[in-house]
């Protein structure tokens, strides 16, 4: 038997959102010292990893970790918006990078709902308590926005039906954390070459696989969080498909509500974080005055379009083209509270070596691709005239 | 709260009975009556928040004229809404008193809706020092050097003069907070009705127009707009939405503040789709134009919601969360 915690004393199907809030922030508040961050800002890579990963294994052991999960997979149960309270009540405390974090929401779903039972029952939990990481194999070099285009081959050992294994070969590129993870959610073609988002299937893959190499990039602010991917005459049992033969653009698609609801949760927790951080230090004058009320006004909208969204998920609700709209909110809010810690700070971001410097300076360049990740701005909007105005085919 | 089904009656009731009154007469009394003999002041007391949402959404939707606006907030000064009481708004822009009481007269700097012409008292809330007191004026006053601006036919207009006082009523400030609230989320609320209906004219525009051998819908620049303006009309009324979910003057003056941005980024894309036809007084874009002009003044305009609002949260360096999941 696990020691009685505060959180074990919640009735994970009958608590509301607002009961486990104040229990989790009352033990948040108990325990801010074993969670505080041991570096000191802006921190590596290795150190935020290594952070998230502890934070993670003292939510899982307290129970925090578990509610909303279920219990097949090491959960507690309850309503999914439990565990999205935690990521963003963890977001607002900086205890963790949001965006790190939220390849648990990205990827967790997925095995749940595509993997063998055992396969689920025995990974979710290692995944939950931050003894693995996992990363998501996607997008190619010549498949950015275009998901459906990618070339990434997966060939059967023998007879489609029957093969014991497949071969994998190929690349794969912005694959976030490769260089920690131990096990990939991959796309891969199928199909013919030609074949669309129709011959495309998925599959769980050992980062230790034989044939595997990673090679992180250096980002603009220099960071090494993504990666390339390099599957050379990779083998992979028959039994690490998820979901169906061809049936990967399914499982791609089933990210989507996670991605665009609960991360984005989190996310607009840690972007009120900042907008606070940079209300500490910016001078007291009617141009704060002026670029914090903005934000704060924009903030507040994408909040309000996103606390929509999280309850109509709750609600049982299928999220489609209309989470659009909560990403090109997400990303234009972030990069004008950037845009507002340039005017407010002038030459901070721009010329201080000191930890508030390189600490905006590093959130600041990261923030320009806020409008390019998961999908750009761009196709978004030719989403939402598509689809959700009904303006025909463009071009 | 009301059932959704009974939600969706009451919706198409409403807008019903303003497309027959507006159909049928100019007046804006019509629409007034029809709402009336539809139980409007009876839902306003029973079920305010389906009440206003319905009703300032059909108007904002359909561009109707009609003086609702004075009943709200006559019901959150805690006077009996009737149709003879006007009351008086705070002056464009802002969101103070429009009453100022000083010895025993009453300076008023507001903006009057149409009911302010005919009905028999104008309700004022005056400062009085740091305290607020109402007063019941004769509504002839609201006549005194009107200004009626970019949209006569809505009926707002800028009131200023001076009578005497009579019987000022001391009033708590969180009553009239509470009221500007409420008002606030009304016209939030009428603002995403008219940018809804503004979106959906360009929309309609941008598939019939045919340029360069196909509907200009096809080019990405004009799609691009619309779907901009739509993102700024359903983060809006997520706002409102979430201004009753949690009530409190703050959740309503940003919600307001929000209507006001969202306005400008609307009317913005949906004229320049619209173009040509659009700048003309023969499609109706026009009115929803004016009309919002004038709405987004109305208990306080974006930029003055947002330099206030930013004013807070920097005098006390605190970024609070206005809404919980």
């Amino acid at each position: 038997m696990t020691t009685p915690s505060p959180a074990a004393l919640l009735d994970a199907d009958r608590v509301t959102i607002a009961e486990y809030r104040a229990a989790l922030q009352a033990w948040l508040d108990e325990h801010h010292a074993e969670l505080a961050p041991r570096y000191s800002p802006p921190g590596t890579l290795d150190e935020h990893v290594a952070q998230m990963q502890r934070v993670k294994s003292l939510l899982f052991d307290a129970g925090w970790m578990r509610y909303g999960w279920p219990e097949r997979v090491g959960g507690l149960g309850g309503s999914p918006m439990l565990r999205t309270e935690l990521g963003a009540s963890i977001a607002a405390r900086d205890l963790t990078d949001p965006g790190l974090y939220s390849l648990i929401e990205v990827l967790a779903p997925t095995l749940i709902e595509f993997s063998p039972p055992a396969l689920a029952a025995k990974v979710v939990p290692r995944l939950l308590s931050g003894a693995e990481m996992w990363c998501q194999g996607f997008s190619e070099p010549g498949t950015g926005s275009d998901l459906s285009s990618l070339a990434c081959q997966a060939r059967p050992d023998g007879d489609a039906a029957t093969a014991s294994a497949w071969i994998i070969n190929g690349q794969k590129v912005w694959t976030s954390l490769a260089q920690y993870a131990d096990r990939c959610v991959l796309l891969t073609r199928t199909g013919p070459p030609d074949s669309r988002h129709r011959g495309i299937t998925a599959f769980f893959v050992d980062m230790d696989s034989p044939g595997i190499s990673v090679a992180p990039l250096e980002m603009i602010n220099g960071m090494r969080e993504f990666a390339e991917v390099f599957f050379d005459e990779v083998v992979v049992p028959a039994d690490r498909m998820l979901g169906e033969l061809h049936g990967g653009w399914a499982v791609a698609m089933s990210i989507l509500p996670y991605e665009r609801s609960s991360c984005f949760w989190q996310r607009i927790a840690y972007l009120y974080r900042r907008l606070q951080l940079l209300v500490d230090i910016a001078p007291d004058d009617d141009r704060t005055a002026e670029v914090v009320g903005d934000a704060f006004v924009q903030l507040h909208a994408l909040r309000a379009r996103s606390r929509a969204t999280q309850h109509r998920l709750a609600d049982g609700a299928t999220l489609g083209a209309e989470t659009s709209i909560d990403k090109l909110l997400v990303a234009t809010a972030e990069q004008s509270i950037y845009d507002a810690a340039r005017r407010l700070l002038p030459g901070v971001v721009e010329m201080d070596d000191g930890v508030i410097g390189a600490t905006w300076r590093s959130e600041y360049l990261y923030s320009r691709a806020a409008t390019i990740y998961g999908g750009t701005a761009e196709v978004q909007r030719n989403i939402i005239a598509r689809r959700l105005l009904d303006l025909g085919d463009d071009g | 709260m009301m059932e959704d089904a009974e939600r969706a009656l009451l919706r198409s009731t409403v807008e019903d009975a303003i497309a027959d009154a507006s159909a049928s007469t100019d007046d804006r009394a019509a629409v007034d009556e029809a709402l009336v003999r539809i139980g409007w002041r009876e839902m306003l007391c029973a079920e305010p928040r389906d009440a206003i949402e319905i009703v300032f959404g059909a108007l904002g939707r359909t561009n109707a004229t009609a003086t609702v606006l004075d009943d709200v907030l006559a019901a959150g000064l805690g006077a009996q809404p009737r149709p003879d009481l006007a009351v008086l708004l705070p002056w464009f822009a802002g969101w103070g008193p429009p009453g100022s009481l000083d010895g025993d007269r009453v300076h008023l700097r507001g903006i009057a809706s149409v009911r302010a012409a005919t009905a028999a008292e104008l309700l004022v809330v005056c400062a009085a020092g740091v305290e607020l007191r109402t007063v019941t004026v004769p509504r002839t006053v609201a006549d005194v050097g009107a200004v009626y601006g970019v949209d006569p036919d809505g009926g707002l207009r800028l009131v200023r003069g001076e009578v005497p006082a009579a019987d000022a009523v001391p009033l708590a400030t969180a009553t009239w907070d509470a009221a500007v609230a409420c008002g606030r989320r009304a016209v939030a609320r009428q603002i995403a009705g008219a940018d809804r209906a503004m979106l959906d004219l360009a929309r309609a525009h941008a598939l019939d127009r045919v340029q360069f051998g196909r509907p200009v819908a096809g080019f990405q620049a004009v799609r691009h707009r619309l779907a901009d303006s739509l993102v700024a009309v359903e983060a809006l009324e997520a706002s409102v939405c979430a201004a009753w979910d949690e009530s409190s003057p703050d959740t309503a003056a940003v919600a307001k503040a929000i209507a006001g941005r969202t306005n400008r980024t609307v009317t913005a894309h949906c004229q320049q789709v619209l173009a040509g036809i659009g700048f003309t007084t023969d499609h109706p874009f026009h009115r929803y134009l004016k009309r919002t002009m004038a709405l987004e003044g109305v208990f306080g305009s974006a930029d003055e919601i947002v330099v206030d609002v930013g004013r807070r949260l920097v005098a006390a360096r605190s970024v609070p969360t206005l809404i919980e999941l």
